[in-house]
């Protein structure tokens, strides 16, 4: 039979060959004219619709609201089929072609095959896991769980024990650290501490082993990531974890045996920037992140460990370079910042430097300023662009004492008008990354403050998420020119700027917007199924924006906002749909929480 | 066409009779069977059916999931012209149907619906003279034309109107879809589409 759309694609991929041939066997072809409805509130759908040609617009009963529109292999209504009735009207605005998959046929499949009907019956993040699941060649190390095959047994010795036997002991066992137990707690020490206590210190061969373990461990938890224990080394500056279940230790896991398993080099990276003793050497390690950040993305590594991992690394980074460039001194008496999406931790490409400085001392100015250069420039060599609306510390607006950021930020705060306001969004944003991290505590209190919180502030703090339309109505014809969206615009900003302005209000302290989302739900301001739903699509953004800035190969691929809607797959259109739906749904929400119909 | 009660006194006129006295009887449905034959040769006379898709059409919907789609398995030595036109070689004929096979399931799933197709004349010759031959009797059934639907349509207000009736340009100019052209199946879903076209919706506008 002659079926005219790709099956080769999910959900339908989900299928098995008989069951797709049987499929196209049980489809009808149905033809609507321009302006047809097609399906209307309260009806019965006959099945599930499979756009072929022409575009179909989803509204409420008047027409008013749009909810969505489907394009070429779009799929509606599914709700309609699993649940009694249809919610909304469905109209096709040119001549449309659908084929149509009668409603007991499609619940026939959706019984046989569980994938299939897991995509249909869950949530945006789910699909959108199966979707990741089936389409890359996921790879096996980096998706490998901490099991028995990659953790050591622990070995204990008891407190008392003297050096000697310790080292002793690690010797008949080839182990390189062993667990220390005493009546209260439990510690580790390692071979090098070994050394370093006896040939460096003042310990000797009978000294007992409590003095000089370590007892605050870092831990994992048996049936994690090997990823996310790498994550755990990488920010620790360690080269072993605990492995606890359910509280108890079973076991270590040694950098070593992971090595040897991973193949993505990002702790060889890691290593580099630790090591590198001269500018040069950093500039090598930062100039393959990106090529870390594509293989991490094809292997299919979820977008939130890479932001994770970019950002630890990312920060790493800028600290080297500002111990390289800042004499010690100095160092103890400013506190660098980073700003907007490097502070909250969500940007993987690098898209901008945006980064302000706090000096203990206005008298130091002079001397810093040079230095600020030099960190600059270190920050272009790794491949930073220059933040475009000059939010460096470089210009003088962004270098202040303590007492100067109050006030401008009290001077922001005030004014009432767009610009300074987004000013005050970028810096709130802010993370301190080097120095003195001291400084910035009490610039940050100057903004959480109750009368602050209560006054009229924060709805005009908030107005900007407004700022941009939601590119939802145009969807289908943007594609239909080979559209474009501005993903950022559309989708991105007024989610992170609204949590942002929701986390200001409630004196939530984190910067990452999926922790503020985190602290929001458990104050009760938004529900279980916004948060989820807003992680969701924040996600999601990131996700395909980052494999189309991948795949632009462009210089600075991270500067590229535009979706090109034309390839996406139709999967990842009807995500985007969705996701898009959620951060409209949420600026409706804005406007109600800040009453912002009256600006 | 003369219409059926005519038709019926004509000389000539081979009613159907037995297992088919159904296809005689008024149709009060609101369904059209939409139906291609694919020939070895373009010849009313001497083309052997070599394939023959046949769906029904009621409203907007075209139903793929009944229709039929038959190749018959048939030893016609076919005109290199035409086997560039269907693709119907002699191998791939094999696995197909006997010819007397073929004409019966098309009767069945026509009953007395209108038949519709475009160039219809051609394939209501080809399948009558196989159902004269196999079972003496001539369709009974009323015929539609797509292109005399669509050159009324279009000559209601512009009568001298130049106009292209190829099924290409009749395809272009409805903007319907050209589906593997010259499989039977595919012509006749495009038909099939052209035909609700030109029957549902308002052409005005």
């Amino acid at each position: 039979m002659t079926i005219q759309i790709n099956l080769n694609q999910p959900p339908f991929s989900f299928l098995s060959e008989q069951q797709l041939e049987w499929l196209t066997k049980r489809l009808d072809l149905v033809f609507f004219a321009a302006g047809a409805v097609i399906l209307d509130e309260g009806d019965v759908s006959p099945g599930v619709y499979i756009v072929y040609k022409g575009v179909v617009e989803e509204t409420d009963k008047s027409g008013q609201q749009v909810f969505s529109q489907y394009g070429k292999e779009d799929i509606f209504d599914v709700r309609a089929v699993l649940e009694s009735s249809c919610k909304h009207r469905y109209t096709a605005i040119e001549e449309t072609l659908c084929y149509l998959l009668r409603a007991k046929d499609f619940i026939q499949l959706l019984d046989e095959s569980s994938d299939f009907s897991i995509y249909f019956k869950t949530d945006l993040g789910t699909q959108e896991e199966l979707v990741d699941q089936r389409s890359n060649d996921v790879s096996e190390f980096i998706l490998a769980r901490i099991d028995e095959d990659s953790v050591r047994p622990p070995v204990y010795v008891t407190g008392q024990t003297s050096l000697a036997r310790v080292a002793a002991i690690m010797e008949e066992q080839k182990y390189d650290a062993v667990l220390v137990r005493t009546a209260r707690q439990v510690g580790i020490v390692t071979g090098t501490d070994l050394l370093r206590a006896t040939l460096l210190g003042d310990k000797t061969k009978q000294s007992k082993v409590a003095d000089i373990a370590q007892f605050d461990l870092v831990e994992v938890k048996y049936g994690d990531f090997l990823f996310s224990a790498l994550l755990k080394m990488t920010q620790h500056h360690i080269e072993r974890v605990i492995v606890t279940r359910d509280g108890d230790i079973v076991g270590m896991l040694e950098l070593m045996d992971m090595l040897s398993v991973f193949s993505t080099h990002s702790h060889v990276i890691a290593m580099r920037i630790e090591q590198a003793k001269t500018m040069k050497e950093l500039v090598v390690a930062a100039r393959r992140l990106e090529v870390l950040i594509d293989s991490l993305s094809t292997q299919g590594v979820k977008v939130v460990a890479i932001m994770e991992l970019i950002t630890t690394l990312n920060r790493r980074l800028m600290e080297r370079a500002f111990e390289l460039i800042f004499p010690k001194r100095l160092q103890k008496s400013v506190c660098i910042l980073v700003l907007g999406s490097e502070g909250r931790g969500e940007q993987i490409l690098k898209t901008d430097q945006d980064n302000a400085i706090i000096l203990q001392n206005e008298h130091d100015r002079e001397a810093v300023q040079p230095l600020l250069q030099n960190l600059h420039q270190a920050l272009l060599d790794f491949g930073y662009p220059p933040c475009p609306g000059g939010v460096m510390f470089i210009n003088d607006s962004w270098i202040n004492t303590v007492d100067g950021w109050v006030g401008k930020v009290q001077r922001w705060m005030r004014s009432g008008r767009p610009e300074p306001m987004m000013n005050m969004a970028i810096f709130m944003d802010a993370e301190p990354v080097c120095g003195n991290r001291e400084l910035f505590v009490p610039v940050k209190a100057s903004w959480q403050t109750e009368a602050l919180r209560s006054s009229m502030t924060s709805a005009w703090f908030a107005k900007p998420a407004l700022q941009f339309e939601t590119p939802l109505t145009f969807l289908g014809k943007i594609r239909e020119d080979h559209g474009t969206i501005d993903i950022k615009k559309g989708g991105i900003f007024p989610l992170v700027h609204g949590v942002r302005a929701l986390a200001f209000e409630y004196a939530i302290s984190d910067c990452n917007t999926l922790q503020r989302l985190d602290k929001l739900q458990a104050l009760n301001v938004l529900d279980d199924e916004t948060t989820q739903g807003l992680k969701d699509a924040l996600l999601f953004f990131l996700r395909i924006r980052l494999r189309q800035q991948l795949e632009s190969g462009s210089d600075n691929p991270g500067l590229t906002q535009q979706l090109q809607l034309n390839s996406l797959r139709s999967v990842d259109r009807s995500l985007l749909r969705h996701a898009l739906h959620r951060v409209k749904k949420f600026k409706q929400l804005l406007v109600n929480h800040y009453h912002l119909e009256n600006f | 066409m003369a219409p059926f009660w005519l038709l019926k006194k004509l000389p000539g006129y081979m009613p159907p009779e037995g297992r088919w006295r159904h296809l005689a009887e008024p149709y009060d449905g609101d369904e059209v069977v939409v139906l291609d034959c694919e020939t070895s040769c373009f010849d009313k006379k001497k083309g052997e059916l070599l394939s023959v898709a046949a769906v029904r059409v009621k409203g907007g919907e075209i139903r793929l999931s009944e229709a039929l789609d038959l190749t018959i398995n048939s030893n016609a030595v076919t005109d290199p012209n035409a086997v560039r036109v269907h693709y119907l070689r002699r191998e791939d004929r094999r696995q197909g149907v006997a010819v007397s096979e073929a004409i019966e399931k098309v009767l069945d799933f026509v009953g007395n619906r209108p038949i519709c197709g475009f160039y219809i004349e051609y394939d209501r010759a080809i399948l009558n003279r196989y159902i004269k031959q196999l079972h003496n009797f001539q369709l009974p059934n009323r015929f539609i034309e797509v292109s005399e639907l669509y050159v009324r349509q279009k000559r209601k207000y512009i009568p001298e109107l130049q106009l292209d009736l190829t099924f290409e340009g009749l395809a272009k100019d409805l903007k319907v879809p050209i589906i593997e052209r010259h499989t039977a199946m595919g012509d006749v879903i495009s038909t099939a589409l052209m035909y609700i076209k030109l029957t549902h919706f308002n052409q005005r506008s």
